[in-house]
């Protein structure tokens, strides 16, 4: 592939203006506060806060990578017992019609209320944050699982019945993959909402990562540092949202 | 417990000609409740090598007939299933044993052409390499040649159709229920596909049930056809179609096939009309 093929394949015009929107907010942003001379308790110039993240970046790396480790549990093991349970609600009918609704109301709560129950049964380390993420994950995939798993023709499940199929080979060969593209709709969405649990559990109770970096700021009245942490954050999110995306389109090839 | 009640197939034959049986239904019925009766006392007996086509109006049972033979319904007690010259205790049993083709086709959209024909032997434990190799051997056959990495969005109506057919002469069964498989083909590729399984047919020698409700088709493609009344569901005509093979496209312009022709539309024609009567004809 030549190099400019690349570079246009790479840069497509929908990300080279989402590029420019970018460099363009920066620039007005830092011209603002200079002209304005605003204080920077109240809007820190962005080339300070990129100056500091740069100077601080161990710091700041080792914070991003406790999110990261954080997120990252909580979306898998979220995911897994998602899909699971989906797959136990749909199969059994007498529990949809008991177990779903009760589910449906301890997802009616916004996850984050729980968090302080969580912090004191799993302590401020690694453990709280993954745990609730994997709960707010496990309850957006599992939803969108069961209406994946709703849409499996019955028509279909006769026919491989007729090959002989038992159960198991009717749910690898058949309604697994029938529910695979809403099951990643579903964990695509959950990828950014896996981040901000993570962030907001660490805020509440944590000894590092990018909540803790961001709250100890606002503590110290650094709001570089605020900063700094939000921009990590956001390219977390958007590393982690674009990776999951990607794999999507590459394994749910025959949707697109 | 071998009980005959069955009047049209006297149960004092030898076994030599019980023999010459693929697949025999006494007294079949099938009531969904006591109010909606599908089947009612239909008997039915296939050699092995026939091709038989089933016709009759709307409604009138034939998928219940295809789903109890494919094990994927049971019929009422009392009804009687011989199959292979071995009496059926339960439909399920023929579950893996007869080749069920739906009416539409049912690919896996995620599947290539070739992984789609070979889903039932995979099933049946074959090894996926093994199995592509013999299903890569008969995709000329089927007119599908180079197109076996292809998926099946990309094929056209009458191809996906073909690969339906693939995935069910692929998977050896001594019966093939086909069901309704060209009724959402346009005319011209309808008629290109008829002669295309005549010819796979005499190649291979299935039994084949084949339910349509084209009349014209039913004799072109049958050895025998079969009418059913409106429901609840029996055999009200069997009418051995006495047309030479291989049959021409042109036969359907010859004197008797139009005299075949006529005694079947006069036959579904009693039947339409009963299951559009004012009054319900309701027996059971």
């Amino acid at each position: 592939m030549k190099i400019h093929q690349w570079l246009g394949h790479t840069f497509t015009l929908e990300r080279r203006r989402a590029a420019f929107g970018l460099i363009a907010v920066a620039l007005i942003w830092e011209g603002l506060v200079r002209f304005l001379d605003v204080p920077a308790y109240v809007m820190p110039t962005m080339s300070a806060v990129l100056e500091t993240m740069l100077a601080q970046r161990q710091v700041l790396a080792s914070n991003a990578w406790t999110t990261v480790i954080e997120a990252l549990a909580g979306f898998f093991m979220g995911s897994a017992i998602g899909v699971m349970v989906a797959v136990f609600v749909v199969s059994i009918p007498l529990v949809r019609r008991f177990v779903l609704p009760a589910l449906m109301t301890i997802n009616s709560v916004p996850v984050v209320a729980y968090a302080p129950l969580v912090l004191l049964w799993f302590g401020t380390g690694i453990e709280s944050k993954i745990a609730l993420v994997t709960l707010a994950v496990g309850f957006t995939v599992m939803l969108h699982a069961i209406s994946g798993l709703d849409q499996v023709d019955p028509k279909a499940v006769a026919l491989l019945r007729s090959f002989g199929a038992d159960k198991a080979a009717i749910l690898w060969r058949l309604k697994l993959p029938t529910a695979a593209p809403l099951i990643a709709t579903g964990m695509r969405v959950a990828t950014v909402r896996s981040v901000i649990i993570a962030i907001v559990t660490e805020m509440l109770g944590s000894a590092s990562g990018l909540g803790w970096t961001i709250y100890q700021g606002v503590l110290q009245i650094d709001f570089v540092q605020v900063w700094s942490g939000i921009f990590a954050a956001s390219a977390v999110s958007l590393i982690f949202f674009s990776l999951i995306a990607a794999l999507e389109r590459h394994i749910i090839f025959w949707k697109s | 417990m071998d009980m005959y009640t069955c009047d049209s197939m006297p149960s004092s034959r030898s076994e030599g000609s019980a023999r010459s049986k693929l697949l025999s239904l006494a007294g079949m019925s099938k009531s969904y409740s006591p109010t909606v009766c599908a089947l009612n006392g239909l008997d039915l007996s296939i050699e092995p090598g026939e091709f038989i086509t089933v016709v009759g109006p709307s409604g009138c049972g034939k998928s219940t007939l295809f789903n109890i033979v494919a094990g994927l319904e049971e019929p009422d007690a009392g009804s009687e299933i011989r199959f292979l010259n071995k009496p059926v205790n339960k439909a399920s049993e023929l579950l893996g044993q007869v080749s069920f083709m739906p009416q539409r086709d049912l690919l896996l959209p995620w599947r290539t052409v070739i992984d789609n024909a070979i889903l039932a032997i995979e099933l049946e434990g074959k090894r996926r390499a093994d199995a592509r190799r013999i299903a890569l051997d008969m995709l000329p056959e089927f007119g599908l040649a180079g197109f076996e990495n292809q998926y099946p969005n990309q094929l056209s109506g009458g191809m996906r159709q073909r690969v339906a057919l693939m995935r069910t002469f692929l998977f050896g069964r001594d019966l093939m229920l086909l069901d309704e498989p060209f009724g959402a083909l346009d005319a011209l590729t309808r008629t290109m596909m008829q002669r295309w399984l005549l010819d796979v047919w005499q190649k291979h020698r299935r039994t084949i049930m084949f339910i349509t409700h084209d009349v014209e088709e039913a004799l072109f493609l049958g050895d025998r056809v079969l009418v059913m009344t409106a429901r609840p569901g029996r055999i009200k005509l069997e009418l051995p179609v006495t047309l030479d093979r291989p049959r021409e496209p042109d036969i359907v312009t010859s004197p008797e096939f139009i005299r075949l022709k006529r005694e079947l539309l006069i036959a579904i024609e009693e039947e339409s009309r009963k299951s559009f009567a004012p009054t319900p004809s309701a027996g059971h």
